[in-house]
């Protein structure tokens, strides 16, 4: 029956060749990542990892230690909102200047656009690792990394959301003579304003995990704490942070969660659009910023002042120009490969965990551990995954799959809730097994988003991927941090510029795929 | 015997009682159409009859064996030997037309071959004949988002022609179509199931329809039966009392050919494709 031309599946010969052509990139990308799962169960590596893990317990509750917790806590919180308030100020006139939305004509603006990519493509992290040469060690480099990299995100997002409503109502207004920004304040704000202010809160829960990590290369707060205990292999330390980072992501969480709720419901019957609700947010909201800058103790003036500027100037003219030299971009070349392997290894691992984990209908369990892998950032997971399996590009993956498994299963579960039940429900009717109902019926509704979530993911883990050789999980990161802890400003540049090419590289095949995909 | 339904009531979880006391049986290959206004419980006495609802109350039987809602296996080989066609196609978008007509027998396949089918689909020839009764064969390997609301109708049909089901259950099938498809598609199960010996039970909401292609038509109205007869002994003040709750036009689907008659022209075409 194969014989007969007529009853060949068309699909299958490029189903064969996309099948092949993936395993053929995928397994360089698997050997660089130096991917084995042995060393997980190496004798040695177990009784490392196991030692660590036993000094977790009891966590360490010493008054002193307390007092710094809550200290470094206060501070981290203090940076994620600070850090959100710039990156609010910056996003809002960025976004206004990126987006089509509004413009009688669809102009992308370039120069804006190409800005964004920049802020966007250069990991916080590094911005911070910059930042801290210029203002010493210290939460201002924190607040200014977070502000600019996030700046430059919520810009991205502000103007595709504004694009993505309905253009009527603005193009309405502009016809009758408004002018664009009242457009887009009438016409467009209404619509999205619901998105728009969910997206923020989602990010300031972001910003609260990259203020963690900040602290890492010295910008204060949690971070630094981890640090110190991680190298003094103190557990109980460890243990108490982890903790605390748990308690404030789910606290986080479950705020934004409230927020999202009250932003749905209709506004009550008077004439000020503001109830005592929203008007005692706005307090708080402000009172939370000027309290973070004064906690950190820094001053729009100081970060703004000529003094900062010149120092920035010359730090940066320090970069320039950078090191082209054939050997050292070889170097570089082997880190840009080991990077791309350890985001899509991690990407891969994640997405495969992520769906095992979203699948079981009993919830509450589950969600509890997908909320558990989440709340510890990655460069934390590496600084665990490297005690067990070695410093190497596979602890890195191993880190990025940790947490992007908790990201993604999240994301999955709710995806597979919203995915249409009834093709599932008609299959079981006919005597489907439920396992086929759900590949059969459910599971297409709802591969358009798993893909795509896959695949921003993997955007994002791709900047995550370049520092994780902060704490030597090998790739870009590594090499960055070692030239710039030799001052090697030169080469430091190149690398940074291949972590910009990289992420924009990978944005591009992203997008492709998604289109392929859909 | 196909199935019989004794004193069957179906009470909610909210306490709305959409079923009471209904008896009802059906000899193998009969075909039946249920009438009524909206609300009177068709879609819920469908649901009965296709295990999808267990009554609160009486007794159903399909096939013989009556339903035990604890027996998974049981229920879920009773299940196979069912097919429904929905009012509106129960397929994924993204799915190919050849996956949607093979998805009709996960119930009846081993593990092995429904999983290999999402890989390369193991049963193409069958998949085509099915396709060629709803006139879709060249539509074969599109993808269902690609095809009007109609002709995912006829995949949904084609599914379940090609499950071969002995009792044919179909809940508006044609509801959403237009008048010349609808009738199209509904002389196409009737034929179908005729053919193959298959139990048809359909509700429609066009009394027309219904009465020139069913033999046995069956008004449901508040959740009773409120008259269970041959098509040509319903009476036109049956259907007015039938319909009081709805105004004084009955609903119909076309209003040039009173009343259709069946047309069983490609009766002989359809038999010898069948089964």
């Amino acid at each position: 029956m194969l014989l007969n031309p007529a009853n060949r599946d068309p699909a299958a010969r490029g189903r064969l060749i996309g099948a092949l052509a993936t395993l053929v990139i995928l397994w360089p990308l698997f050997q660089a990542a130096e991917v084995k799962p042995g060393a997980l169960f190496d004798s040695g590596n177990l009784k490392v990892i196991g030692n660590f893990l036993a000094a977790f317990l009891p966590p360490e509750t010493g008054a002193e230690f307390l007092g710094y917790l809550a200290k470094a806590t206060l501070e981290t919180l203090a940076i994620a909102t600070a850090g959100m308030a710039l990156a609010f100020l910056i996003a809002v006139p960025m976004a206004y200047l990126a987006t089509g939305a509004g413009r009688e004509k669809p102009t992308l603006n370039p120069i804006t656009r190409s800005l964004l990519t920049i802020l966007r493509g250069i990991p916080e992290l590094v911005w911070a690792l910059v930042f801290v040469r210029v203002f010493g060690l210290g939460p201002a480099a924190g607040v200014l990394a977070l502000g600019l990299t996030y700046g430059g995100m919520l810009a991205k997002v502000y103007a595709e959301i504004l694009e993505s409503v309905d253009a009527a109502p603005a193009r309405a207004l502009r016809h009758s003579g408004a002018s664009r920004l009242l457009a887009i304040l009438y016409g467009l704000i209404p619509q999205a304003s619901k998105e728009l202010a969910s997206y923020t809160v989602y990010r300031w829960e972001c910003a609260i995990r990259a203020s963690v990590v900040m602290g890492f290369v010295g910008a204060g707060g949690l971070g630094q704490l981890m640090d110190q205990a991680m190298k003094m292999l103190n557990g109980g330390e460890a243990a108490t942070i982890l903790l605390t980072f748990m308690g404030l992501v789910f606290s986080a969480d479950g705020l934004s969660g409230w927020l999202r709720r009250a932003l749905d419901t209709p506004p009550a019957n008077h004439a000020s659009p503001f109830g005592w609700r929203s008007i005692g947010l706005l307090v708080t909201l402000f009172a939370s910023i000027v309290a973070s800058f004064q906690l950190l103790d820094i001053g729009f003036g100081e970060l703004f002042s000529a003094e900062a500027a010149h120092s920035i100037g010359e730090f940066i003219a320090g970069f320039f120009p950078p090191d082209l030299s054939a050997e050292w971009l070889a170097k570089v070349a082997k880190g840009i490969w080991e990077t791309l392997a350890i985001s899509v290894v991690g990407t891969l691992l994640a997405a495969i965990a992520g769906l095992l984990l979203a699948l079981p209908k009993w919830r509450a369990p589950f969600s509890f551990i997908l909320n558990s892998l989440r709340s510890v950032p990655e460069l934390v997971w590496a600084t665990i995954t490297a005690l067990a399996v070695g410093l190497g590009p596979f602890a890195g993956a191993l880190a990025l799959a940790l947490h992007t498994a908790g990201v993604l299963g999240r994301l999955y579960a709710e995806a597979l809730d919203n995915a249409p039940p009834t093709p599932g429900k008609a299959l079981r009717l006919a005597g489907a097994p439920g396992g086929f109902a759900f590949l059969y019926g459910t599971l297409p509704g709802a591969a358009p988003q798993l893909i795509a979530y896959t695949l921003y993911r993997w955007e994002m883990n791709i900047r995550m991927a370049a520092i994780l050789g902060f704490v030597g999980a090998g790739g870009l990161g590594q090499l960055l941090y070692f030239e710039l802890s030799l001052f090697h400003h030169a080469q430091a540049s190149t690398v940074i510029m291949a972590m910009l090419l990289l992420s924009i590289a990978v944005d591009q095949a992203s997008a492709w795929l998604r289109q392929r995909m859909r | 015997m196909s199935f019989r339904l004794n004193g069957v009531g179906l009470t909610h979880a909210n306490g709305f009682a959409a079923l009471k006391g209904i008896t009802l049986l059906a000899e193998k290959g009969e075909r039946i159409a249920l009438i009524g206004p909206s609300g009177a419980g068709k879609t819920s006495l469908l649901s009965v009859l296709g295990t999808a609802l267990e009554p609160t109350d009486g007794l159903a039987e399909v096939f013989e064996f009556d339903q035990n809602f604890w027996d998974t296996s049981a229920i879920k080989a009773l299940r196979a030997r069912i097919g429904t066609v929905h009012q509106s196609p129960p397929i994924p978008g993204r799915q190919r037309v050849v996956t949607a007509v093979l998805a009709g027998k996960l119930g009846q396949w081993p593990a092995w071959k429904s999983l290999a089918s999402l890989v390369y689909p193991l049963d193409i020839p069958g998949a085509r004949a099915a396709l060629e009764r709803v006139d879709l064969a060249d539509k074969l390997f599109a993808r269902c988002d690609e095809l009007s609301g109609g002709q995912l109708q006829r995949v949904g049909i084609a599914r379940v022609l090609y499950q071969q089901p002995e009792l044919i259950l179909a809940d508006e099938p044609v509801s959403a179509l237009d008048p010349a498809l609808a009738l199209a598609t509904i002389r196409l199960l009737t034929a179908d199931a005729e053919a193959c010996g298959a139990t048809l039970v359909a509700s429609l909401h066009a009394v027309d329809l219904a009465l020139g292609n069913f033999p046995r038509i069956v008004g449901v109205k508040a959740g009773r039966i409120a008259f269970d007869l041959p098509s040509e002994r319903v009476t036109v003040p049956m259907l007015h009392e039938l319909y009081a709750s709805e105004g004084e036009q009955l609903p119909i689907q076309a209003h040039e050919p009173h009343f259709l008659s069946q047309a069983p022209a490609n009766d002989a075409a359809t038999r010898a494709k069948c089964c």
